[in-house]
This record gives C-alpha cells, structure tokens and sequence, in this order.
C-alpha cells in the first residue's frame, strides 16, 4: 500500500472504456456483479472518440460534398461551399452524444466509473493514478479483472507525432481545415480511408506505401475498384516506398522515402498523415506484477473465454490480438462478463466480418476461396457484379461485386467478399448464414426486396448454384 | 489436373471396405460414371464409379486390401488441366439418414456431411445449448440440411451421454426376502415416439427453405408436422423433423391398409427407435458376447441353515436400523470364494496380452430403475462387515433407484451378481458384465423336495447360474468354485471365519 492510497474492492474491474471494455462492464453488471469501470482519457475510447464513429462521420460528409458536386450525369449542377471547421463540429457533436450516451448506459447498469490509469500492484488489485501531478492514486481491490486498454498507431522511427507537421488518424480527424496537401504513409485501411476523405474534399493526396498495393491482406480483386476510383480522384501512389525521414520545408514538409535499390525520393506537402498499423497498449500496465506475460509483440494471450494465464483475469479487443476490429472486441466484453458471472459463455463464433469504409465499401465475411481450399473444403464461388443489380444502377454507384464461396458438397456458405456500394452493410446477411450453417440454397431461397442491393446476395448465391437469372452461370 | 478419389461410403454406415478387384489399370481412360472397382463391404459387393473423364493416374490400394471409408483408392488426371494442382474427389453426399444420436469417444464422420478441420455447423444458440449441457457438438451427428447440428440433435445427444455413463447389465430383483430391485422385463427404457405421430394443426410454421423444399418433395403439409422446437414463439420444423413425420405418414397408410385388410383396428405393428439407454444396453451385451466365449455353468444349494441363521440375526440389525437381506451373505461367500481362486476376480487386457488379477473385491449388484439398469458396485467387501455391507448397498441401490448415484458409484468392479430369481425362475445364462470374466446368476430361493437321506424333504434351495469367460476360466475352475461357494451358503457358519 502506497502511503495516501485509498482502497476500494470491486467484483469485476476493467481497464479501459472502449467498445470492449464499456460492453463488458455493461453486461457484467446487467449480470449483478458489482462492476468498476477505468478509464484514462475518454469513454467511448479510440472507436468512438479517435477512429470508427468521427472517420465515419468524415466519411459521409465528404462523400455528400463529392457527390454533389459530381452529379451532372443526373442533371444536378452545384456551386460547392464546403465549411471544413463546421463539418469538424458536426463530428465532435456525432461523438459526444455518443459517449455521453456510454456514460448513461454504464451508470444505468451501476457500473461505477473511476478516471485514471490503471496499474496492476499484483494479480488482485491494481493502483489508478489519477490525471496529471499530485492527484494522487487509489488502489482498487477486484475479484476478476478485464483488460480493455486498445490499441495506439505505430510510430516510424523519426516520424514522432507532433500534431502540426506528422500526424497520427487521430489528429487528421482533428485539423482545423483541409491540407492543401498531405502525404500519407501507409496503404492500408486507415490510410486509404483518410486518402479518400482530403482527395474529396480538394487536397492533392500522395500514398506511400512499402508493398506493392493498396490495402494489403485484401484480395486483389477486392482492392482494385477502390485503386481505380482513388486514381480517378487523382490520389498520387507510390509503391514500394518505405519513409525515411523528413525535415521541414517551408509552410510545409518534405517526406524522404527509399525504395529496396536504395533510390531515393522525396515527397513535399503541407503536412503527413502516419497510417502504417496500430499497436496493443500493454505497456503501460505493469502486467508482470499480476503475473501475465505479452508476447513478441505486446498482444496477451487468451483462451476461448478470454482468459489470460491468469484465470481471473481476462483480456479482450485490440490488447488481446488481432484482427483488431470493435466488433470482435464487444463480443469478447460480453464473453467475459458472462464467464465471470458463471455463464457458459465461449468465443464460438464461425466467421468474424470486417468492412472498410473507402470508395467503395469492402466487405468480407468467413473464408476466401484460397482458404477454403486450404482447409480441405471444395469451393464453389458465385459472383454478382453490381452493374447488373438495377439499385445499383439507380444510385450512381455500381462497381464491384458480391461473391460468395461455399461448401460444393454439402453448399454451406463458408465466407463471402463483397466490394461496392453498402458493402459494409450487405456483409451481414452473410454473416448470419455461415453463422447459422445456412446453404446457398437457403440464401437464393429467400426471398430477397426488389429492388434493393441486398438482392445481389441472393443472385450470387443462385449462380454459385448455376441458376443465376440476371447474370450469366459460370 | 490430378483428381484424387476417395472410398466412397458404399452402404450405410460401412467403414470399410475389401478392394476385390481393380476394373482398371494405371494409364486407362476412363469416363464419367464407368465402374473402376469392385469393393466388397459386410453387406454386399459394390461397383465404385468414376467421378470423373479422364485417364488413370494412380492405383493406391492392391487387390485384397482392406480400406477405410474416406481413403484414396485411385486419382485421375483430368484432361485440359494443370498436372501441378491437385484436388480430392470425396465421395457424392446422399441425403442425411435418420438421425443416430450417437456419443462416441471420436466423432462419427459420416462421409456425406464430412467437414475439414473439424468444422461443426451449428447456428449460435444450439453451440450455447451444447456449452451449457456439456456436449462436445464436435461429436454431435448433425440431422439439419447437410449434416448442420440442430438444437434437438444437441438434446439427443446429452440424453444418450448421460445413457452412456451407465454401465448396463442384468437387473436384480428381490422378493420381500432378498430386499433388492426387481427387473424390469426389458420393457422400460422409454424409446422415442412410436412411429404413429399426431399431426400438428398449425396456421403457421417456421422452417428453412430447403426444410420446404423437402416438405414439398414427400408431399407433406408443414403446419401438420409436430414441431420440436420453437423460434420466436413460432413452431419451427427441421428437416428430420419433417422425413419422421413423412415415414411416420407412411407407416401409418401401410397399416391402415393392412389393418383394413384384415379387419383389424389398431397397428399391426409398431417401429421403436433402437436408441438411447436401450441401444447402450444392447452395444455392451453384444460387445460381451461376441467377445467372451460364455460357459454357464448351473448348481442348486440347499440353504435352509442359511434361511433360519438370517431370520435371528434380521432382528438384531433391525435394531441397529438395518435391513438385512440375503445379499451380504451372498457377498461374503462370493468373495472368500474368489479368494481361493483368484482369476475369477480378473480381467483380460487383451492389448497386453496380460491377464489382469486384482486383489481388491469391488462386487457390482445389477439393479433395474425406472430408467433403465444400473449396476451400483460396492467397494472392498471384503473389508466390511455384514452390517456394513448391508446398509451401503441399501443406500446404493436407493441412488440407483432416483438417479442420485455417481459415475464412481458405478466403476471399478471386479465381479457382477445378477438376482433375476427375485422375478422367478430357477436357471438363467447371465451375460459377464465385460471385461470381468465372472456373472453369479441367483435363482428363485424357495421350498423344493431335496433328498435328505433318501428321504424327500420340502428344503429351501437357492439355484445358482454362473457365466465365465472361458478364455480365462475353464469349466473345472468355475465347477470347483461353484462348489466352494456352495459350501459358504449351505453352512454360513463358515463364513465368521472369513
């Protein structure tokens, strides 16, 4: 005990007010346990407050503001005034409601919120240092603790953030106004996502990227619809590039990258925007006192329910290891809640979906043909371009496809790729049917609203089957 | 493109099968659907086809092998194709047969729903369902479309678990006297429904499409078919669901037939399912019987000592709070029997090919519960006195009865007594509670004319029928111990020494 500390004991303690942790300390105390939620910064954490929610937000409007001003092909001409500080506020009040809608539901649930950060002193109570000096900290006794801390953007040696020049997703979402231009390092979904909101709102944008095409972990032909619409953008690429280092140059920077010959270029703009991963914040909480160990690179090991090796502690979302999604972090919180309340609660799921939100959306579902294979099932894949779906069509935006691999022998659906409009939303439908072991016959089967996008599922489903009516069977 | 071609499942439930020959040689052409070799399976002898057009790559069985179902026996090159890659042919599914709720140690693949790496499909809540009754649904034989794991195969598949941790074999029963279970006639464990289902009469029912479309292939109307589960508060039907209700449709056409035909009201028949506790009963007698060559070898004693020296002591017990019964004195014999010839309180590891002798007597009392039969085991016997042994096994017999008895309650037995006597008879061949090598039969104790002195005299007798497994135990062995427990009973003085 720490002289001034004060003691507090609690059921269930979690570490972090993110999608993860805030779900789980709901449902522990919808559970009847006797819940203490922990939280440094902001409830809501990086989802709501730095990532998914004010990107989304971002997304949107520049999406409305491009569209508009590129809809002659529907007889709409605009003279565009897009107010970049206002669209900013109107973000910030998308997140504060929500996070003050967090707060609520926790305090609904008797969830008790305590600010600080969190430090395990052992393997049964930690100490929350509360904000800045002299605040002193109180150690919190608990029965079983979660680990919600996230994740936080990787950092290129030399390219610390600083908020002015080099910047981290977070503090692009925070500019008080459009770069005229920005280079952006990373290809990836963040990167790609942020390419897309600056190009639509004027900036000229360049992507540096170390491999050789955007949004690696894709299927190539998943990625290609959004190089070809980022292209027409005039988004500038350059593959193969790793960033070295930059100076100041000016108003502006100048990135200097080097390719795998050692040539060297360099990119100028007004500032840079750092999207190359994301890393588990596992640092900062002394978990060598409670006994857990991270691996190589900061990740804590679980089990199916969560558990650490410490079989009162549990660890969930972006901390716990990949994919890092807020989805799969939710589904953890509720998982362990339910397992330290003494539910038969397990991570059993079949197919975790995931959805990236550029020009168009991507999303993917379950297996890919390749892994089917690999797994020893016979794939049978069914496409669907969008061009031949009349909603699409009818939206200004048919490029991509739905497609669908399943089980040849027995036609369980096995996973899906969908890339187009609403792919994010389209997505789930076929995450319920692998999840529910449905067949293709029972995605072509229902009866699908026309006309709608949803009704590509159900045609690729049919063409996988071979009896596609708008399209032609393989 | 090199096609590999597995042993298809050639009959229900096959494993394996004998390659008798090879219609084709490495090299050949072949075409779709052309027999490529003949298999013979404990049923019958089978043509395999080709799954494909092409030309014999490889034969991987020899003529006369013995096959597993699921191995490749021969691949193909297919024409216009890569030779680099190569795929495997598994065998054509058929539809799902009837549901088997089978609990095995390993899973049963069935060929025709067989997922790699082990994937289940199973929609959220019958994974929770199996969570919470402690199934391992990676063992669950799936009866939804294509082999999917329904919440119900989930149920069945708990019920036949709990049927397994009962070792089963014969069934005690007692008269007032020999205060132990009767058996029940065999007729207890309650099958699943007899194959005359009452139509359901619903406005509207829940179920998948290909559920419908089956519905709609038997000719069967979906709002009649009784539904097991409910989704939403709606009746939801699931595809076995429907195939009973369509055979059960069936059966009961053919019989109204029949029973028209001869005038009869009523079934002529009635189709049970051969499942649950009465299949788990069924498997361990048959894997006994085919397994221990039976000997049974058959005696009378004459326990009027016996009968008068338990009607003293019964008082005295009783004041203690004890029933005594003629069990204990049973057991008391059994084991100083044993222990003059100790390899009838043995075991055979036939993987070792060692005879296991156990110095510990752990004596199984076989007793029917309205669920079906147990056998509780009483421990040491030959540790504990009469009295002792007289209210352990009254408090082992009571948990049998209401199901309160644990699975150690019920292992570890070295030597089964079965009294079907309690019902009535006089002889039996009891089946060996396998792998024990002995069963000790009890007849009916009762009054029959005993030659006493070349006189007939009305005599209290108790018949005994005693199986051994005669890989171990030879006829004179169980003759000589036979006689020896005899001795114990005609005169129970004998056993105060023990």
């Amino acid at each position: 005990m720490v002289v001034g500390d004060i003691s507090t004991g609690t059921d269930v303690l979690v570490i972090g007010a993110g999608p993860g942790g805030y779900v789980g300390a709901i449902r522990a105390g919808q559970l009847g346990l006797d819940v203490t939620l922990v939280e440094k910064d902001a409830y809501g954490g990086t989802c709501l407050n730095y990532g998914c929610i004010p990107s989304k937000a971002m997304i949107t409007a520049s999406d409305l503001a491009y569209d508009a001003n590129n809809a002659e092909e529907m007889g709409i001409y605009t003279k565009l005034d897009v107010n970049y500080g206002e669209m900013v506020e109107w973000k910030d009040g998308v997140v504060s409601q929500l996070t003050g809608g967090v707060e609520k539901l926790c305090k609904a649930n008797g969830v008790s919120l305590m600010e600080g950060r969190a430090e395990f002193a052992d393997d049964k109570s930690v100490r929350v240092v509360h904000g800045g000096e002299g605040q002193g900290s109180e150690t919190v006794e608990f029965e079983h603790a979660i680990v919600s801390t996230g994740s936080r953007p990787i950092e290129i040696p030399g390219f610390e953030f600083d908020g002015e020049h080099i910047l981290s997703s977070r503090q692009a979402l925070a500019l008080d106004d459009v770069p005229e231009s920005i280079v952006i390092v990373g290809a990836g979904y963040i990167g790609m996502e942020l390419a897309g909101v600056f190009a639509k709102l004027g900036s000229d944008v360049t992507v540096v990227e170390m491999l050789d095409s955007v949004l690696p972990g894709y299927e190539d032909d998943l990625a290609r619809p959004v190089k070809k619409k980022a292209d027409e953008l005039g988004i500038d690429f350059h593959f193969g590039q790793a960033a070295k280092e930059w100076e100041g140059s000016g108003r502006g920077i100048t990135v200097v990258t080097e390719d795998e010959d050692g040539d060297v270029s360099e990119f100028g703009a007004e500032k840079a925007l750092v999207a190359v991963g994301r890393q588990p914040v596992s640092d900062t909480l002394e978990l060598e006192n409670a006994g857990i160990e991270t691996d190589e690179k900061g990740f804590i090991q679980t089990d199916d329910r969560a558990r650490t090796e410490q079989e009162h502690i549990f660890a969930i979302g972006d901390v716990a290891g990949e994919p890092m999604l807020a989805h799969k972090a939710s589904k953890e919180g509720q998982v362990a809640a339910e397992v330290i309340a003494g539910e038969p609660s397990a991570l059993d799921y079949q197919a975790m979906p995931a959805a990236v939100f550029t020009d168009p959306e991507i999303g993917t579902v379950g297996l890919t043909e390749e892994e089917a294979e690999s797994q020893g099932f016979e794939p049978v894949v069914g496409k669907f371009p969008f061009q031949a779906s009349g909603r699409a069509l009818t939206t200004g935006h048919a490029e991509g496809f739905v497609r669908i691999v399943a089980d040849e022998p027995s036609g369980f659906a096995l996973g899906a790729q969908i890339v187009g409009p609403e792919a994010s939303e389209l997505i789930a439908e076929l995450g319920l049917a692998i999840e529910m072991g449905a067949t293709l016959e029972d995605l072509a089967a229902t009866i699908h609203t026309h006309p709608t996008l949803s009704e590509a599922v159900m045609e690729c489903a049919e063409n996988a089957l071979g009896h596609a009516i708008h399209t032609l069977n393989r | 493109m090199v096609r590999e071609f597995k042993l298809p499942d050639v009959g229900e439930g096959v494993a394996e099968g004998e390659l008798v020959s090879w219609l084709v040689e490495e090299g050949d052409e072949v075409s779709e659907d052309q027999p490529v070799a003949e298999v013979e399976t404990d049923k019958a002898i089978v043509e395999v086809p080709s799954p494909v057009n092409g030309s014999v790559r490889e034969l991987r069985a020899e003529e006369g092998e013995v096959v597993p179902v699921g191995n490749v026996i021969i691949t193909f090159n297919v024409e216009g194709e890569d030779d680099e890659e190569s795929t495997t042919e598994s065998a054509k599914s058929e539809e799902p047969t009837e549901s088997q709720a089978e609990v095995s140690e390993e899973p049963e693949v069935s060929e025709e729903t067989e997922t790699p790496e082990g994937r289940v499909f199973a929609a959220p809540s019958a994974r929770r369902l199996a969570r919470e009754l402690g199934v391992d649904i990676g063992a669950v034989d799936g009866t939804g479309p294509s082999g999917r794991v329904t919440e119900h195969d989930v149920r069945t598949a708990a019920e036949s678990t709990t049927d397994e941790v009962e070792q089963e074999t014969e069934a005690v029963e007692s008269d007032d006297d020999l205060e132990i279970q009767p058996e029940n006639g065999g007729s207890a464990s309650a099958g699943p429904s007899p194959d005359t289902i009452e139509p359901a009469d619903r406005e509207r029912t829940l179920a998948a499409p290909a559920t419908r479309r089956l519905a709609d292939e038997q000719g069967i109307n979906l709002n009649a078919v009784p539904a097991v589960e409910e989704r939403d508060g709606q009746a939801f039907v699931t595809p076995e669901a429907v195939r009973e209700y369509a055979e059960a449709q069936q059966h009961a056409q053919a019989a109204d037939a029949a029973a028209v035909a001869s005038g009869e009201t009523g079934p002529r028949e009635e189709r049970i399912p051969y499942r649950g506790i009465r299949r788990t009963i069924g498997k361990q007698m048959q894997k006994s019987k085919f397994t221990a060559p039976h000997v049974t070898h058959h005696d009378s004693i004459d326990v009027t000592e016996l009968v008068e020296t338990r009607a003293e002591l019964k008082e005295i017990a009783e004041e203690r709070g004890i029933k005594l019964t003629y069990m204990p004195f049973v057991l008391k014999a059994i084991v100083a029997a044993l222990k003059e010839y100790p390899y009838l309180n043995s075991a055979l590891d036939e993987e070792n090919e060692e005879i296991v002798v156990k110095n510990y007597y752990n004596i199984g009392i076989a007793v029917a519960t309205d669920d079906g039969l147990m056998v509780p085991v009483l421990k040491d016997v030959d540790k504990k006195d009469m009295l002792q042994i007289s209210s352990e096994m009254n408090e082992l017999v009571e948990k049998a009865r209401d199901r309160t008895i644990s699975r150690d309650e019920m292992q570890g037995g070295t030597f089964t007594i079965t009294n079907f006597g309690a019902i009535g008879g006089e002889y039996a061949t009891p089946i060996i509670n396998h792998p024990e090598v002995g069963i000790l039969g009890l007849g009916e104790l009762k009054k029959r004319p005993v030659v006493v002195d070349d006189e007939v005299e009305a005599r209290y007798t108790l018949p005994i029928s005693m199986s051994i497994d005669h890989r171990i135990i030879d006829g004179a062995v169980v003759a000589s111990f036979a006689n020896q427990l005899l001795e114990y009973l005609h005169n129970p003085r004998l056993l105060l020494l023990e």
